[in-house]
């Protein structure tokens, strides 16, 4: 009976391997086009002297804060209310406003994982270490961060690589477009899945799911992040960000969060939950 | 002369809606009929960071804003062990709830407020909760488009929760373990808006219409809170 069904398996996986054959023209022109993406990560990756990647980001633009709220009717809803949700939908929509990135700047491929604040900071506030998570959580994204911690860490970070480079926060804009890795519309449920950690109770080990397109990890999901920008109290950001504020922005979404914020277009602000609010930096090319 | 008598009206109007329904004997008041002082927007949930809750005549009112995106008022205190009362009016095709020990974020332990629906539900919001209860009684006490009061009872490293509908009991439950982030044993109490609109089509549908119909209100009123140990 064994035997059969092994020969079963063997049969089905010929059937496969000749469609491959058949198909291979197209995978051939795949493999290249990854391996050409990959080249080009290669060729902009940037390794600094505690062991944090970075990836190049070329200047370009993007729309940001483009609202299209989706009206999703069902056999429940009259047409009637349907009708006036349609109305209500195009009056709030707003076109959004382009922001050019005038200069390239390389950003963190990972968050700032635990043990670089430790390597920097000498100390880890984070909640999720020791036996708090099932894996080293040494590699998970240090938390409990405050906006002026993670200035602090970058202070302490510029004096330890004196000369070599300058490292910042991003600013919002600059976040959003190396998140949205030359995407132009909202991202979908089926890719935030693949891209983010969310929809758990705990931190995970950075880069555990799939790159953007750009090759950064954990953009949405895992920790909120911190980007440079006061929070203007709005749903989206405005063209020029506030001179202050109460608050500074938090992008990405956090590792309980859903797919309706888990998208580069959120734009939510601090203070977060403590254990939910982590960073990734900018290095400044010169 | 006609301003004055016109002003005591709108006082004594003012007063009468605010003095209806009653805060129970030893529970301190955290809303304040005025304004939304001791409260804040959660500006880190998914439901949304800019949803309109305003007080009108010693009334608190939840509306999405701007269109499809709902959020949480959360208590600026936190609280452990507690019992919280509340008088509610809710519109039909809303998704609304009372959220118990939230984190900033909106993970909380959940009461549901949705009609037709599961009004009284414990539920969880981005956390799994062990052990869920329905108020199935709940129609036997309901005042249909009027207010209802309720009161919960939460206490417990291990949370121990109760819930009155209109001073009956629908439920009690002990949870088999604290389904919180990070183990938390205290949190806010927030109320909440759904979210119905995704920012853009290209993301997906977002949610059905009945999850909060356009324009669509909650009401709240004298909310208030006992301490336990």
């Amino acid at each position: 009976m064994q035997k059969q069904i092994f020969k079963m398996i063997e049969k089905i996986f010929h059937t496969a391997a000749l469609i491959l054959l058949f198909e291979s023209g197209s995978l051939y022109s795949n493999a290249q086009e990854v391996t050409k993406q990959n080249a080009a990560i290669q060729d902009s990756l940037y390794t600094n002297g505690i062991g944090m990647k970075f990836i190049l980001i070329k200047p370009g633009s993007m729309i940001v804060g483009k609202f299209q709220p989706t009206v999703f009717k069902t056999s429940q809803t009259p047409d009637s209310v349907y009708k006036v949700a349609l109305e209500m939908a195009k009056h709030d929509a707003m076109p959004g406003f382009t922001v050019t990135i005038k200069d390239a700047y390389y950003i963190g491929q990972f968050e700032v994982t635990q043990e670089q604040w430790e390597k920097i900071m000498g100390t880890n506030p984070s909640y999720f270490k020791g036996g708090k998570v099932k894996d080293d959580p040494v590699q998970h994204p240090v938390e409990n961060v405050s906006w002026y911690d993670a200035q602090q860490f970058i202070k302490k970070l510029n004096e330890s690589e004196k000369g070599k480079a300058v490292y910042r926060l991003p600013s919002e804009f600059e976040w959003e477009y190396a998140a949205r890795a030359g995407a132009t519309d909202d991202i979908t449920w089926n890719e935030i899945r693949k891209t983010a950690v969310i929809a758990t109770n705990t931190t995970s080990t950075v880069g555990k799911k799939q790159p953007n397109a750009w090759g950064l990890y954990d953009m949405l999901g895992n920790v909120w992040e911190w980007v440079e920008d006061f929070y203007n109290e709005k749903i989206f950001a405005d063209p020029i960000p506030p001179k202050n504020g109460k608050e500074h922005v938090l992008k990405g979404a956090p590792f309980y969060g859903d797919v309706k914020n888990a998208t580069y277009m959120t734009h939510a602000a601090g203070p977060g939950s403590k254990y939910d609010v982590g960073f990734r930096i900018v290095m400044e090319i010169k | 002369m006609k301003i004055v008598v016109l002003s005591l009206i709108v006082i004594i109007g003012i007063q009468v809606q605010a003095q209806t329904g009653k805060i129970p004997k030893g529970f301190i008041s955290i809303f304040n009929g005025k304004n939304l002082k001791g409260w804040h927007i959660s500006r880190s949930t998914h439901q949304g960071t800019t949803p309109n809750f305003y007080v009108e005549n010693g009334v608190l009112l939840a509306k999405e804003n701007p269109y499809g995106q709902g959020g949480l008022l959360m208590t600026d205190k936190q609280y452990k062990n507690f019992e919280l009362y509340m008088e509610v009016k809710i519109d039909s095709f809303a998704n609304g709830g009372i959220f118990l020990r939230s984190n900033e974020g909106g993970a909380a332990y959940q009461v549901e407020m949705v009609l037709p629906g599961s009004t009284g539900e414990l539920l969880g919001e981005r956390i799994q909760v062990s052990k869920g209860a329905k108020a199935t009684d709940r129609e036997k006490v309901w005042k249909a488009n009027d207010w209802n009061s309720f009161k919960i009872r939460m206490v417990g490293d291990t949370p121990h929760i109760t819930l009155w509908i209109n001073d009956v009991q629908m439920w009690d439950v002990t949870e088999p373990k604290n389904d919180m982030i990070a183990e938390a044993t205290e949190g806010m109490i927030a109320l909440q808006c759904h979210w119905t609109a995704l920012y853009s089509p290209a993301a997906g549908n977002g949610m059905p219409l009945i999850m909060w119909q356009p324009g669509a209100t909650h009401r709240y009123r004298n909310i208030a809170i006992r301490k336990l140990n």
